[in-house]
């Protein structure tokens, strides 16, 4: 019997209200557990605000400190400040940096381009090239090139971004003066970040992606296929492809959430503006307002890309589609295979 | 041909020769011009505030001082005050009124002209930001009133007297900005100011790029610089390069014309003919380590004598790699109006010191750390930069039996032990143009409390600087300053910090201010 549109709508609801409610969660206990980690922080953000701007005349009398905590929100208890910046938070006002004096919301949409474009050229590049790579370890007719081919990748996670990145700008900067070696003024400027985050983001994908290719290889419909005299790129794209994809998928989800928050090495060394930078500087000038603004931000992104991963698994597999509708028991497997994924990477 | 045009040739060459000759003395008129319209200097760091008046930061201090004028400027070699904005200044005999002419021909560039009133808004704006421009506030220290004499008279006046206020005004933390940004708030004026200088900023992205461009129109230099006129290029981007490699490297390469701090370890790759390498110590107090007597330890003047007499300043230098500076001989650097060495009395003498040390009860125990009545000689020391200095005076201490334990800091923690006044040494250099930067450092009447020493003699002494106007008799005060401090051991010098920049070797005109800024308004690029 087919399901009705009510069945439909009754399963999608289940699917999706559990997701949601734990969308909002993760982002809630984001936020109080980075605002209860950054207050038990030793230290002081106006005089640290203050010495960036003070240098060797920073103040450091008790009335003019005080007038200014109260001028950035810090005095009050701990729970009265809490309260205070959640609800400003949810009306969308993250505040103001103790350190610059710039709203806290215009740094993030300045960085958050100069990220994301390093972020999504990194992420094309390195999952590219891990298909390619994983591909031509598929083809390959000899045990030793596979195997070879299967090694190369890992020195991409080994090597440390620092090195990379200083060995690339030293090659196709200062050597060959092919790229601009630093800054976001020319739209060039980010391939050299771009490439050094690819040999760890294309590294950690291809460990899964190229697992999951060669399990699937072993499977029967492979074997049918073969039996069929299928050309081997068909078989490839039409049905190893197809049924590496779950775990696939799900390490991208943890990968993006990764590069939102983790280019702060990348941008240091290219000296771009982004992200990461804005969050190395502000734990250093103890810029708590700055801090909240930006793990907020990278929460949010995080939980939407894994939200729209965990909705693509029933495009994906169409064995999730049906359990859903069959049996809620569907999801069980769906983490299942979310966990398996995350072992092998 | 050539034969039928010689008769005329003899009619042509009176002119050809006279416009020749015109030429060349036009060519000798403008010495100065550059190759190229843009200069690419890469900085160290991002400024964070643009407002020379609000930061102390010297990355800041190098791009504002491009951009905002002073009343004054200060001879760098002799000290001297000259004119630049205020054609002429008058001071009274107790230092507590300062009377300005100011040049009639300056504008700011959103075209609106300086006045005594633009002035007046400046100081009076300053003293109302206080912390958040906190640099200022001490040159400001008793700031009363500004009087408006006439557009282009006015007189500064102060409720005690304030001898550092007129070096003050050579500053940029006194410069002038436009009433427009003096009514700004703190906030708005970190993003951009409008200034009488060479140049106007033109765009500052954070984390990424400062860039000014040359003012037109711009005549009112002051006397100390090379030219006149116009600045000589017309761009300067700032491109802000946070790792070393990368400034060095880009220099290298050809990608930056100048970078901002070479980083000592690299200068001996970049003293060639290709580069040039510009190099001044910082005014004020040297890197020293700084004490809080009211510590029992640090309250035994043998002890604070032995860490004076132990410390291998030559040493500290070689190790550090910081070879273009000297070791520091007072407690004023070389560099400072006023600084008078006390070299003889802060010698290296290692055997002396253990010698002080034996003599004090001091005696070594079984771990080479010397203990008195069961306590150790261990002090620590709180600092947030040099740390290779600090690790190289640890080094030498430990030879005469003394522990420093260092303590490394984020800047704003150094400020917090500063205000709890729970520390035993600060390890740090305090930068100021002038010998009042003592008063700053040691009276504990000063706002700043950064030494805790119990001595009427010099705090009266400091006191007395401060309120002298005549040159000389405050000369005789800043050096029994000096010769007490040392002599109590109230300071232990470690380091002259030098800054240290390099360009490519066709750039010209890079010069340092009195307070080791850079100035660029005389920068150009040789063909």
């Amino acid at each position: 019997m087919a399901p009705t549109p009510r069945d439909r709508l009754a399963a999608s609801v289940r699917y999706l209200g559990p997701k949601l409610v734990q969308f909002a969660f993760v982002i809630w206990a984001t936020y109080t557990v980075t605002f209860l980690l950054i207050h038990f922080l030793p230290g002081d953000p106006v005089l640290a605000a203050l010495s960036l701007k003070g240098g060797d005349a920073t103040t450091t009398d008790p009335a003019e400190l005080a007038a200014l905590r109260a001028q950035y929100g810090l005095d009050g208890s701990l729970w009265q400040q809490y309260v205070g910046h959640f609800v400003s938070a949810l009306r969308g006002d993250l505040g103001v940096s103790i350190a610059t004096g710039q709203p806290v919301a215009d740094m993030v949409a300045r960085a958050l381009p100069n990220t994301a474009a390093v972020a999504v050229l990194a992420l094309v590049l390195g999952v590219v090239t891990a298909v390619v790579i994983t591909f031509l370890a598929f083809v390959s007719p000899w045990r030793w090139l596979r195997q070879t081919l299967l090694q190369i990748p890992p020195l991409g996670a080994a090597t440390p971004a620092f090195l990379s990145g200083l060995v690339l700008v030293s090659v196709f900067s200062f050597g060959l003066g092919w790229f601009p070696s630093s800054g976001s003024r020319s739209p060039l400027g980010v391939v050299l970040p771009a490439i050094t985050l690819a040999l760890p983001v294309g590294a950690i994908f291809f460990q899964v992606f190229s697992a999951a290719v060669l399990d699937a290889r072993k499977g029967p419909y492979v074997f049918t296929a073969v039996a069929k005299s299928l050309g081997t790129g068909t078989i490839f794209l039409r049905h190893v492809l197809r049924n590496s994809l779950l775990p696939s998928v799900t390490i991208l989800g943890l990968l993006i959430g990764y590069l939102a928050g983790g280019t702060a090495v990348v941008e240091t060394v290219f000296s771009r503006d982004g992200i990461g930078r804005i969050t190395v500087d502000a734990v250093l000038a103890r810029d708590t307002n700055v801090i909240q603004g930006v793990v907020l931000v990278v929460a949010l992104v995080y939980s939407v890309v894994n939200l729209l991963v965990d909705l693509s698994y029933g495009l994906i597999d169409p064995r999730t589609r049906l359990a859903l509708v069959g049996r809620r028991a569907g999801s069980a497997r769906v983490a299942a295979a979310r966990d398996t994924a995350v072992v092998e990477s | 041909m050539s034969r039928s045009t010689a008769p005329s040739s003899r009619w042509v060459a009176a002119p050809v020769a006279a416009l020749a000759t015109v030429g060349l003395l036009t060519a000798c008129s403008t010495p100065l011009a550059s190759a190229e319209d843009t200069v690419i200097f890469a900085i160290k760091e991002d400024p964070t505030c643009l407002d020379p008046q609000q930061t102390s930061m010297t990355t800041a201090l190098n791009i504002g001082r491009q951009v905002v004028d002073s009343l004054t400027d200060q001879d760098a070699e002799t000290g001297e005050i000259v004119p630049w904005l205020a054609e002429s200044f008058e001071t009274n005999d107790d230092l507590t009124a300062f009377t300005f002419t100011l040049r009639d021909d300056v504008t700011f560039s959103d075209d609106t002209p300086l006045t005594a009133t633009v002035v007046k808004a400046n100081f009076d704006a300053l003293a109302a930001l206080g912390p958040a421009a906190s640099l200022a506030s001490q040159y400001l220290a008793g700031y009363d009133s500004t009087v408006v004499t006439d557009d282009a008279t006015l007189t500064v006046n102060f409720s005690t007297p304030n001898a550092q206020f007129l070096q003050g005004t050579s500053t940029m933390t006194l410069g002038l900005v436009a009433e427009a940004s003096a009514a700004a708030t703190a906030e708005e004026r970190c993003q951009s100011v409008i200034g009488s200088g060479p140049f106007v900023y033109d765009s500052y992205v954070p984390n990424d790029s400062v860039v000014i461009v040359k003012r037109a129109g711009y005549d009112w230099a002051s006397t100390l610089r090379e030219h006149s006129g116009e600045a000589l290029v017309s761009t300067i981007e700032f491109p802000i390069i946070t790792e070393n490699g990368v400034r060095t490297g880009g220099l290298d390469s050809g990608e930056f014309d100048i970078i901002q701090d070479l980083p000592y370890a690299d200068e001996a790759r970049f003293d060639t003919d290709d580069f040039n390498l510009y190099a001044k110590a910082n005014t004020g107090v040297p890197n020293s380590l700084i004490p809080n007597t009211s510590r029992p330890i640090v309250s035994d003047e043998a002890v604070r004598q032995a860490m004076l007499l132990g410390t291998d300043r030559e040493e500290i230098k070689t190790l550090t790699g910081a070879t273009n500076s000297e070791p520091p001989t007072s407690a004023l650097t070389s560099s400072t109006t006023g600084f008078v060495s006390q070299a003889d009395a802060m010698e290296y003498d290692p055997d002396a010191a253990m010698a002080l040390l034996e003599d004090a009860g001091w005696i070594e125990g079984a771990d080479g750390i010397r203990e008195k009545d069961g306590v150790k000689l261990s002090v620590s020391v709180t600092a947030f930069y040099a740390q290779d200095v600090l690790e190289t005076v640890q080094m030498q201490l430990a030879k005469i039996g003394i522990d420093l334990q260092l303590n490394m800091v984020t800047a704003g923690d150094f400020f917090g032990v500063i205000a709890s006044g729970d520390y035993d040494f600060l390890g740090a250099a305090l930068t100021r143009t002038d010998p009042d930067a003592l008063r700053v450092l040691f009276s504990q009447a000063a706002s700043s409390h950064w030494a805790i020493v119990d001595d009427a003699e010099l705090e009266g002494v400091l006191a007395e600087q401060a309120i002298t106007a005549d040159a000389e008799a405050r000369a005789a005060l800043v050096e029994q300053g000096q010769a007490l401090i040392i002599d109590k051991a109230y300071l232990i010098p470690t380091l002259e910090t030098t800054q240290l920049h390099a360009s490519v070797a066709n750039v010209h005109g890079v010069a340092f201010d009195s307070a080791s800024r850079i100035v660029l308004y005389d920068v150009r690029i040789a063909e």
